[in-house]
Order: structure tokens, then sequence, then C-alpha cells
């Protein structure tokens, strides 16, 4: 049987160079660093970052990291042989729905990351097929749907015999996959135990090294009260005639498969993207479809896209925080007041439990947990009405989303309104007030969060929508 | 005696070499190293300047004018004994005045005259115009019809004509049927043809038309091109230029209807230059504030030369 | 960490390079007379180098500014061939470049070109209007205000001594003065601050409710008047106007806002690290014609330079990568 050592890593698998330790495979140390290196010895790495090449064929995608099959030895690509590879390898994971002419621009995110675990069964002339996956928080950008394709995909691996190094913050994905987990807390190994000798509530405790039993806390206050925002028969993109209101300090879910529309609802309601009908109220005054409008309103959003829609990256935390509320901050609302922002942004810093070398540090060197909490930060600098949020906890550690999870419902304790989309279904159970159904763009169901398991959650986004409710 | 020193040219890398201090150090600043008259101006006063054993500095500015000033002002402050400039002065008069601030001589190669320059060398546009005009009125005898191409707006082309206009007008039986100021922006050569022909077109007996004078070659090549393409080649209309460039030496060359250019002496205003900087130097008071170079007829007889 | 070991690297280097020329021309080059001299000659170099860090800010290019300078002298002499005003003259060129500058933004912002080819097109829109405006000649000689030419050749007297009298040159007064306009713009303005956050993530600035194209249309009104302005003092330097004289102003300048850009902490452009870059390139020019190097020789150095000073940055910048 094969067998991977590692012994003292600081940093494995090429992509970061590792600065020690060995990595022995069958009794024989491989070297460190080499990408090559590790595909010939048969390891494949999925990143949790796809970067997909989107104007080219799905079989090129699948090719990027290969040669394409030549013709006649000079150079021209067989595109044939390159199509039925590709085609092989996607039949091999049953997706066979997925043409390997189309173009990768023309796929969901979802898709995306099954054609590039695709990638990794092409069979090069002959040498034998891989045997140790390491997948990188892959179902970061994918729904529950579609994560469910990836697991049994995965399934299908381990039965061939492949081992698979899965690495993720999501309990529920790593009790549903793993024959044993091993946790690490600030690059050290803390422990490695067979699946049935630990629990989600062990884990957390040794990732975090505290007793997180309270995971998502309870609301201290009464009901929610008074309507604030209200949305009246929104169509945009991806989006039909979906209505709905959000109460003073009342915590909204927004649940739906992939394309469901949960993120087409929250950019037609901030004015990301043009509204083709309906109309966006908050206390009873429309708000344009623009984002600066929105956010002049009281309306603060928190992308889904951390990196390419949320962060300046290589700009500090403070600049970061101020962006959208540059005009308030200002003397005579034009020149910056560099010392109030940078007060504000650590004021701000603090509230959300942000870890940081100070209101300078540019965010490219904060982890992904710290990096939503500026988001977060930002948000709140406006002293919002209502937060309109994507996926909040998306690719954030566990100690980090708890955090968030307690700074929402102290907000919403505090009267602030909370719309809050997430295929993570165990958060929206665990926070939400009710939660609004999506499918196919309209509205399905409006549920009362009372007593409601993830298997009822789910049941409701699969099931057939109600006229009745549609219309409402 | 002045040979016999060490020689310096303007490849010296690093100033304050030991001795360099005894050589006389000119600056050659220009904007146009890369056309081929300038080139042969400073080729010229190069070589000249070796003999001399000067230390010669030559500063390319590729088309920069405001450059120029810069670098006269660098120059300047380094503290070289002469300053030749060859552009415009008219342009360059910060410059200039930098210059006479810091008493520091300014000589023009082919530059123009100012206030500021000390003493411009060049070629006489005055003779070298008279030298062709005069050439067309001998040929046709004192007596045709003659087609002249001019450009007043600029001021060294402009006196060309004005020269011509004077020695045609001395010869009662020779009529100027028409003066063009062809379109320049492509060289001139394509417009003055153009022009040609129409000119050609409105006077088709033969013999209509007896010369074409022309300020520079760009349109005797044109009218000549036109006159060839119209069949009317054996009409022996006689084509002057002046510059004496290549196209044109070849075209005289050939023996056609294009019959006669002025040369200049590129390398003698670089020479003369360099030795009327000498003369600057050795401290003598110079009255002229122009010297001409003499320019030399091209003919088919030395064309090929 | 590694951006103040960028930055110390670059700030090395420029001190190296004053050290050279202090050590290799003692007596000249650390004077004041020459460093007022340097200042003019590189005074319009740095106003297009100090706007064109404005449309850099935001992670564009204006490559059109070249030829815009060059429009603008040209449109300035024919308003004084027409025996306008100075005042007027000067006006119309300034609307000119405005009306460039926005055209621009207009392509950029509104349209959706990328900035690389619009700028490119008007480059040549801009150059080929400067030969239709000009006739493809040179104005100069007595066509050209005396007034208008001497604002050049002069300046602040400085002393009363011996010898010619020191001036602080118009010139540089006003490339200072610019300079300073387009510093309090992107560093003490909110609208210079979200400038910088598009050049940060154009996205995330959209989603967080800046409006993206009117920012980005506006800032290029700068480069616009930017380069109309140095036009101006080209013309009053160099005393003509002919369609083509400010045309190297566009890649030097953009060089000089990439020589300071390794100069600034996050690597983005800013105003004083632009003058500084112009600085650079001013000095080496000065310096290396008063040491008599081959000014061919000069251009292939002041390339190498630009390119260890970037290098350097871009290889600072790799290893902070591979470090997170």
């Amino acid at each position: 049987m094969t067998e991977l050592v590692l012994e003292g890593l600081s940093r494995t698998f090429g992509r970061v160079r590792a600065i020690d330790g060995v990595m022995v495979l069958d009794g024989t140390p491989l070297p460190l660093g080499s990408p090559t290196v590790m595909r010939d010895a048969g390891l494949r790495f999925i990143h949790q970052e796809l970067h997909p090449v989107r104007g080219l064929s799905v079989a090129e995608n699948m090719h990027l990291d290969r040669r394409y099959p030549q013709r006649l030895g000079l150079g021209l690509v067989d595109w044939r042989r390159l199509n039925r590879a590709a085609s092989t390898a996607l039949d091999r994971i049953g997706l066979s729905r997925i043409s390997p002419r189309a173009r990768m621009s023309d796929l969901g995110v979802g898709d995306q990351m099954l054609v590039r675990l695709a990638g990794t069964l092409i069979e090069d002339d002959g040498s034998a097929l891989p045997w140790l996956y390491v997948m990188d928080e892959p179902t970061a950008a994918l729904t529950g749907e579609e994560s469910e394709r990836l697991f049994s995909v995965i399934d299908g691996l381990t039965i061939r015999g492949a081992g698979v190094l899965y690495v993720s913050h999501r309990m529920p994905e790593v009790l549903r996959l793993a024959h044993r987990v091993s946790v690490l807390r600030d690059g050290w190994h803390v422990s490695t135990r067979q699946i049935g000798e630990t629990s989600q509530d062990r884990i957390i405790r040794e990732m975090t090294g505290r007793d997180l039993s309270a995971l998502y806390p309870p609301r201290l206050t009464g009901r929610p009260g008074a309507p604030v925002l209200e949305i009246e028969r929104l169509t945009a993109p991806g989006l039909t005639r979906v209505s709905l209101g959000l109460r003073a300090g009342e915590i909204m879910g927004v649940a739906g498969l992939a394309g469901a529309g949960r993120g087409a609802l929250l950019q037609a309601i901030m004015g990301a993207v043009p509204r083709l009908g309906g109309i966006v109220r908050l206390d009873d005054e429309a708000v344009p479809a623009r984002p600066a409008a929105a956010w002049a309103r009281g309306l603060a959003y928190v992308p889904r896209e951390r990196r390419s829609e949320g962060l300046l990256l290589r700009k500090s935390i403070t600049d970061n925080v101020m962006l959208p509320h540059l005009a308030g901050f200002a003397r005579a609302g034009v020149f910056v007041d560099a010392m109030r922002q940078t007060r504000t942004a650590r004021a701000l810093g603090e509230e959300v439990g942000l870890r940081a070398t100070g209101p300078g540090q540019p965010c490219e060197a904060l982890s992904g947990g710290n990096q939503q909490k500026v988001v977060f930060a930002r948000a709140l600098a406006g002293k919002p009405r209502v937060l309109i949020l994507d996926e909040p906890t998306r690719g954030v550690d566990v100690a980090a989303k708890a955090d968030i999870y307690h700074l929402l419902r102290r907000l919403s304790d505090e009267g602030v309104s909370i719309l809050m989309a997430s295929s993570d279904l165990p958060e929206l159970l665990g926070l939400a007030d009710r939660i609004i159904v999506l499918q196919g763009g309209r509205r399905t169901h409006l549920l009362e969060n009372h007593d409601m398991t993830e298997a009822d959650l789910l049941a409701h986004l699969y099931d057939a929508p109600q006229p009745a409710e549609t219309m409402a | 005696m002045m040979a016999t020193r060490s020689i310096f040219t303007s490849a010296v890398l690093v100033a304050g070499l030991s001795g360099a201090a005894a050589a006389q150090e000119v600056a050659v600043i220009t904007p146009y190293l890369s056309q081929p008259g300038t080139q042969f101006y400073v080729d010229g006063f190069e070589a000249r300047a070796e003999e001399l054993g000067w230390d010669v500095n030559v500063v390319d500015t590729a088309g920069d004018v405001g450059a120029v000033i810069s670098r006269i002002e660098d120059v300047v402050t380094r503290g070289v004994d002469a300053i030749v400039i060859s552009v415009d002065p008219a342009q360059v008069g910060a410059g200039l005045q930098t210059a006479a601030d810091a008493g520091i001589p300014v000589v023009g190669m082919d530059a123009g005259s100012d206030p500021l320059v000390a003493v411009n060398i060049t070629s006489n546009g005055y003779a070298m115009a008279a030298e062709t005009a005069v050439y067309v009125a001998n040929r046709i005898g004192g007596e045709g019809n003659v087609v002249m191409f001019t450009f007043d707006p600029f001021p060294p082309v402009q006196v060309r004509g004005v020269v011509a206009d004077a020695i045609f007008g001395n010869f009662p039986d020779i009529e100027v049927i028409d003066r063009i100021t062809p379109d320049v922006s492509d060289g001139g050569i394509a417009d003055s043809r153009a022009q040609m022909e129409a000119v050609l077109a409105a006077n088709p007996e033969p013999g209509g038309i007896a010369a074409v004078w022309a300020a520079w070659d760009q349109p005797a090549l044109g009218a000549l091109q036109a006159i060839e393409a119209a069949g009317r080649a054996e009409e022996g209309i006689v084509i002057t230029g002046i510059d004496a460039n290549p196209q044109a030496r070849d075209a005289i060359a050939d023996g056609g209807n294009f019959e006669a250019s002025v040369a200049q002496d590129f390398e003698g205003i670089g020479q003369t230059t360099a030795d009327t900087v000498a003369r600057i130097l050795a401290g003598e008071e110079l009255r002229q504030r122009v010297i001409y170079v003499p320019t030399e007829l091209v003919t088919a007889a030395n064309a090929a030369d | 960490m590694t951006g103040a070991l960028r930055r110390s690297a670059g700030i090395v280097g420029m001190v190296a390079i004053l050290l050279f020329f202090t050590v290799s021309l003692p007596d000249t080059f650390l004077t004041l007379r020459n460093w007022l001299n340097i200042s003019q000659q590189i005074s319009m170099l740095a106003v297009v180098a100090v706007t064109m860090t404005v449309v850099m800010a935001m992670g564009d290019f204006d490559l059109s500014v070249g030829s815009m300078a060059s429009l603008s002298g040209v449109v300035a002499a024919a308003a004084f061939l027409q025996g306008w005003p100075i005042p007027a003259a000067l006006g119309l060129s300034l609307v000119v470049g405005l009306m460039g500058g926005v055209f621009n933004g207009v392509m950029v912002a509104l349209v959706g070109i990328l900035p690389f080819v619009a700028t490119l097109a008007t480059l040549t829109v801009f150059s080929g209007l400067a030969f239709l405006v000009s006739d493809g000649r040179t104005v100069f000689g007595r066509d050209i205000p005396s007034a208008f030419s001497d604002f050049a050749r002069s300046g602040l007297p400085l002393s009363s001594g011996e010898g010619p009298a020191l001036v602080l040159p118009n010139l540089t007064l006003v490339a200072l003065g610019v300079a300073l306009v387009v510093w309090v713009v992107l560093e003490q303005t909110t609208y210079g601050r979200r400038l910088y956050a598009l050049g940060g993530n154009t996205e995330a600035a959209r989603l967080a409710g800046l409006p993206v194209q009117a920012l980005r249309l506006s800032a290029y009104a700068f480069t616009g008047v930017g380069a109309a302005i140095a036009g101006l003092m080209y013309a009053s330097r160099v005393a003509s106007a002919n369609p083509t004289q400010g045309d190297g102003l566009m890649l030097t300048a953009i060089a000089s806002v990439f020589l300071g850009m390794t100069l600034t902490r996050d690597g983005s452009p800013r105003v004083f690290a632009t003058l500084a870059g112009v600085l650079v390139l001013g000095v080496l020019d000065n310096g290396l014609t008063q040491m008599r190097v081959d000014s061919y020789v000069r251009e292939v150095l002041v390339g190498a330079i630009i390119l260890v000073a970037v290098g350097m940055s871009a290889l600072g910048r790799g290893s902070a990568l591979r470090r997170s």
C-alpha cells in the first residue's frame, strides 16, 4: 500500500515553498517545493481559488497543467484527442452532461470546480492515475447541491482506492467524508483521530482551543419590531417579482440552490445590478438603484466574493473600512481627516474582533476571517439601518465565524435589520428569525424558523413552487 | 604645434582626466543629428577639432528643441570654452542668454542669425538661388515661360524665391506664368507633381513652358515626373533645383530635363565652424555675423562625383 | 516590511546617484545655480507626470498627453497669429486640453474602451489636429509675442550679488503650483482617496457605492489640462510651437510615475514619489551631460535605471506574496 508521510513540514505542496521538513513517499523522500515532482509522484491538488481560464474550452482548461495531445509531432494541437481525453475523464466522475467543447465561462462556479477535478483524472500516456488528492476548501464556492455532487465524486475516488486529503472549515463535510481527522492550529499539529473517536464539538474545541458550544448565540431581546425595508415585486436578471418585508432587528435568511437568485436578490436591492421592475423602500422612501444611493440611505453590503468584490487587498485596513464613507468622515465634505479615519477604523476593528497589527496593515496580509471582519467593519462604519450580507462566513475559520455570529446577534438586538443569504444551512437555522426560500429566481416560501431542522429546510429548497406564494 | 597635443574625442566618457585641462572644450548641441546634413556638418567639425586638439562633446537631443536649452544650460554649468549649435537660435533663446551671461561664445553651424550668436556659418542662399536662376535664364536664351516652385513660410527657402524673382524680372522676355507653393507634408514630390500636371494641361502647346525653377530639389523632381509622364520630355523644358540631394544628383546624371542643382559643402561648413571657433577662442573680434561657405553648381558634368 | 525594504532600496539608489555626481562634478553639480537649472529643465515633465499620477492612481494610463502638449502649443500659437491677446490664447489652449481630457474620459468611462486603446487613438487624433492647426509648420519668431516667451526666461530673483543673478524660474513655480494642487486633490480630498480605491479594486469600489464612471471620467481631465499646461510651458521656453514638440513627454512621464511607484509603501503612484522620479531623470540628464557622456549612451543608461528600479520593486513584491 502506498503511504505518504509528512514530517515537520512548515509549508507544503509546491504552491508555497516548504521551509523545512521532509515528505516521504513509500520510504523515499520527495524533493520539496516543486509542483511537477508532486504531479509525477501521483499527487493532485484542488485549490480553493479556481483560476479558470474563462475564454478557453472545458477540455483546454482540463489540460492547462499538461501538454495538449499533438498531431504529427509538429506541435499542432490534436483537437479530437484533446476533447476525447477530456470527455473520458468527465464521464469518469459522472459529468457526461458537460461538453468538453463548452466554453468555461458558460459554466457555473460549481461545474468549473468539478471540471478542474475531472482534469486530474486525465490519463497521461498510460501513466498511473493519481492516488492522492489534496483539496483545499473545495466547496467554498459551491452550493449545497453542487457540494453533494462533489461528495459523490469523492466517494467514487476513495472506492477506486485513491486517498483524499480534505482541508475544510466546514464541520458537516468533514464528518460526512473523512475516515480520519487531523486538526491543525496556528500552524501546529494538534491531533489525528479516527472519525469514530471524535465529534464536532471535540474538533471545534481542538481547533479553537476554547469551547464553542454556543456557536449561535440566542436572541436577547424580544420579537423584531416594525417593518423597515420593504421590497415589492423586485425583478432583475435572474430574479422575478420577489417581495419581502424586513422588520427592525430581524435577521432574515435567504436560502436557495445555486442559481435560485440569492445573490441576484441582494445585488438588486443594493442597485449593483440593473432593476427591471419593482421597488425597494426604506422607511417608506424609495431607494434608487445605485450602490451609492443605497449606502447613503443606510443599507450596507457585504459582497459574496471578499477578494474580488470586497477588498482593496493592497490597501490598508483604514482605507478599506472608510471606502464608502469618505465624504461622511471628511472636513467640509472634501478634505480627508486622516486622524479621524484611523480612530474610527481602530474602534470598528475592535468592535468586530479584528486581529491585526494596526489600522495601517494592508488587507492582503490578513487571514480570510480577518479580511471578512474588515468588510464587516466597513459595513458598520456608517451606522447602517440594514445589513445586506451575501455568504457572510464563506471561507472563514470557525473562531472568526463565531465572532461574526455574535456580532450579528448583537446588531440585531440593537435594532439593525439583517438580510443574510447563505448556502450554509446550519448558519441560517442558527441565526435567522425567518427564512425566505428562492427557486429559479422566484420566492417559493417564507418560513418562520421554529424548531426547523436542516432536513426540513433542505426539503423546502427542492420542493415544487407553490403558486399562491410565488405571487405574494 | 596644436596638432601634437593629446587628442580627445567625443567618446571620452569621464571628465577630469589629467591633461584635459589644457585642451579647449567645445560642446556641439543639435536636435537633428540623425539628419544627413547635420551629420556631415558634425563630421567636418569633429575632423577639424581633432586636428586642433580639442575636446569635443556632441549632444543630440533627438528632435527635442526644449532639451537643447537644457543641455546648453548644463554645459554652461560645466564651463565649456565654446558652444556650437545647429538649431534655430530663436527657439533656444533662453539657453543662449544663459551662455551669454556666463560669457561663453555660441557659434551657429547653419543655425540662423541672432544677436546672441557670435557668428553663423552657412551657405549663401541668395547666391545659390542666383546661380540656378541665372542658369535657367541663360539656358532658355532669356525668353520663354517659367514655372517657379517656392515656399515662403520657411525663411531660408523664401530668400531663394526672392532672388529668383529679381533675376527673372531682369529679363524682359521671360514670363513667370506660375509661382506654386506645394504642400510639403509628404515631402513635396507628390504634390509638386500634381501641380505641375495641372500647369502642363493648361499649357498644352509644345514650347509653352520653357523652364521650371524650383527653390529646392523635391518640387524639381515632382515636375520632372509630371513632364515625363505627360510625354513632353522631348520639348526641352529645363528644370533646376537646389541642395543637390542624392535623388536629384541621379536625375541630373541621367541627362534628362533636370539639368542643374546647387550643392552645399556640409563638411566645409563644419570645418569652417571649427576654424571660426578657433579664431574666437584666440581672442579675435569677428566683424561678420555670417560666414558663407562656397557652394557648387551640380550639372551632368559633375553630378556623379 | 518588504515595502520598507523596497523603499529604502529606492532611496539608497537615488542618494547613490546624487553622491556619484557630487563626487564626479565637485565644482558644479551641488550648486544652487545648477539645481535651479534642473528644476526648470524638468518643470514640463513634472507637470505631465504629476497629472499622469492622477490617472495612474486608478490604474489607468493616458498615452495622449504628449500629443496634447504639442496640440496645446500650436493652438496658442495659432491664436497669437490671429492676433488674440495672450490670456485669451492661453485660455483657449487650456480649454482644448480640458476637452481632450474629458473626451478621453468619456471614451474610457462611458463607452468602455480600454485606456490603452482609447488614449492611443486620441494620441493620433490630437497629433493630427496639431498638424492641421499648424499646417505642419513651426510657428516662431515675431509670431510669438515676446511677453509669452519672456515668461520662461524670467522668474523670482533670489540674489542681487555679482555675476548673472540667481532666479527661481517661473516654469519651476508653475510646476510646483501644479504639483501642490494635484497633491492636495489626491492625498487630502475624498475625491483623491476614491481614485486610489478604484485603482485598488474597481468592482469592490462600485459595490461600496463609489460613482465609478464619474470618477474615471473626471480623472482624465487632469491629464488633459496638465498636458496643455506643459505644452504652453514648452512653447514659452522654446519661443515657438510645432506640431510634434511635446511628443517626447508621454513616455518619460509614465516612466517617472513608475520610478516613483518604487518608492511608495504599497507600490501605488503618489505625487511626491512621482516628483522624485522626475528629479532622478532630470538629474541624470543634467549630470551625464556635464560629465560629457554620449547622448545615446545616456538614453541607454536612463532606460537601464528604470528597468533596475522597477525590476527590484517587482522582485520585492513577488517575495512579499510568496511569504504571505
